[in-house]
């Protein structure tokens, strides 16, 4: 959705895009961006900085933590009822979802914890060097200095990777998404809903990559301050009243083609339908679905 | 043992909340007053965060790591999602920001999340400014922008310092888990 000029990324770059997304997210270009530089890389990565970060963070809290209030407690215990007698709990024995830490961690591509990150960032940029170059590079040991090694490796296999050429849009990107194999595209219809008069689209969704873009014509432009679309994604394997919050966006105006990047935090089993909503601005964890703009059933 | 609460509850049992509720509630919360901007988010996280943790229970390792950093793995993932989707306002308490962390004794931790202990003798290593840098980005949620304007330092700096930091944390728990790996 947003060009941007020729790349020259430096790995310190990367790590710092790997790092503010764990630190406090990303924004949608920047997410693009690391997507861009080697999204398999960065769920990799993300998992193993994440455990730094929470090291630091128990640390941090250990000495003055605050107990539950007792009424949040209650609810607590309320909301675990109800979650342990629901059908739709995963049943004992089989891989659980992984809402907080899934985003990148698909049951294909869950990073090996056991493989130290220097290790990981090393064979994933020689697998992508291999991929891109023909050239793939072995994985090195980890020491004090592994970081740096892996960092190396990584500035040398971008130099290789990136050509000084302009950044693949959202489009292009959506484009690409629709030679893989097993990306699935579905068609959506407007419905109802004054904002969705002459609304029509698709989305193209990757199930193994967890990735996909919505593609739309004649959605009215929304003020982002006030309000904002937000997509969702029906699981089969989940309960329907709580699909998977796929993003936020914006359009500026009628006239806009947009393309936008699906960005889900937990992980889709299998997408049966997706849905655009509008909400108020910074989107919102259960929709009330007053505002359905759009919606597309998957097979 | 603690461990035993994750795996309970990863096969469905429901007697184990309240343990997990025991063990871990004050973890969670704390973090997510922290990480929140208003009360009323803090509570709201700390439920998505529970139903997060019953759902990625069986995703537990012991062999990968503590359980009190597994459970702040999935807090932090879910109050980093909802600053990431909140309007652009500071963080709860803005003067709780200014105030320092207390640093627990590392062998303190020792028996609870050995990555802990690792990370506080890591950060002993940090140069004030450093160790300042990745408190505030961490503990208290400011953005790097938000760090560059406190501190009055460049934001490259901040994410320098940021870099650095994580890196010397990434390679005591490195150096931790080899050693685990020795002794075992």
């Amino acid at each position: 959705m947003s060009a941007k000029g020729p790349r020259t990324q430096p790995p310190e770059e990367f790590i710092d895009l790997l790092i503010k997304q764990v630190t406090e997210g990303l924004l949608p270009d920047e997410a693009l961006k690391l997507d861009e530089l080697d999204a398999a890389t960065a769920i990799a990565c993300r998992e193993e900085l994440e455990r730094s970060v929470a090291a630091v963070t128990v640390a941090g809290t250990a000495a003055d933590a605050v107990a539950l209030p007792m009424p949040l407690r209650l609810r607590l215990e309320q909301q675990a009822t109800v979650y342990f007698s629901s059908p739709v709990q995963q049943p004992p024995g089989r891989p659980a979802e992984q809402p907080a830490l899934g985003a990148g961690a698909m049951v294909d591509r869950r990073p090996n914890l056991s493989v130290p990150l220097a290790d990981r960032l090393t064979r994933s940029v020689a697998d992508t060097g291999s991929r891109r170059a023909a050239a793939a590079r072995p994985a090195r040991n980890t020491g004090p200095l592994g970081w740096w090694a892996a960092a190396a490796c990584l500035l040398l296999a971008l130099f290789a990777w990136f050509r000084p050429v302009a950044a693949p849009t959202a489009a292009d990107l959506r484009t690409r998404l629709l030679d893989e194999p097993n990306v699935i595209k579905v068609r959506l219809d407007a419905t109802q809903d004054p904002a969705a008069a002459g609304v029509h689209g698709d989305v193209v969704w990757d199930p193994r990559a967890q990735r996909g873009y919505l593609h739309f014509e004649g959605l009215p432009r929304n003020d982002p301050g006030a309000e904002q679309y937000q997509i969702w994604i029906f699981d089969a394997d989940r309960d329907a009243r709580y699909p998977i919050d796929g993003g936020l966006f914006n359009v500026a105006s009628r006239d806009e083609d947009v393309v936008v990047p699906i960005h889900v935090l937990v992980p889709v089993h299998v997408a049966k339908a997706f849905a655009v909503t509008i909400e108020k601005a910074g989107g919102v964890v259960v929709s009330t679905r007053d505002h359905v703009v759009a919606i597309g059933q998957a097979g | 043992m603690t461990s035993n609460v994750l795996q309970r509850i990863a096969s469905g049992d429901a007697s184990a909340v309240r343990e997990c509720l025991d063990e871990y509630g004050a973890l969670v919360w704390s973090l997510a007053r922290r990480l929140s901007r208003t009360p009323s988010d803090a509570e709201d996280a700390t439920q998505e965060i529970f139903l997060d943790i019953w759902r990625s229970a069986s995703r537990f390792d012991a062999a990968q790591g503590s359980p009190k950093v597994f459970i702040a793995m999935i807090a932090r993932r879910r109050l980093i999602d909802r600053l990431r989707k909140a309007t652009a306002e500071p963080p709860m308490d803005p003067e709780e920001v200014l105030e320092g962390i207390a640093w627990p004794e590392s062998a303190s931790l020792a028996e609870t999340a050995s990555e802990a202990e690792q990370a506080v003798r890591a950060l002993a290593e940090l140069k004030p400014d450093q160790r300042e840098v990745l408190e505030l980005g961490l503990l208290h949620g400011l953005s790097q922008s938000e760090i560059a304007a406190r501190l009055g330092m460049p934001l490259g700096s901040v994410k320098s310092f940021m870099r650095r930091g994580l890196i010397k944390v990434r390679e005591y728990l490195n150096i931790d888990a080899e050693g685990v790996a020795a002794r075992s």
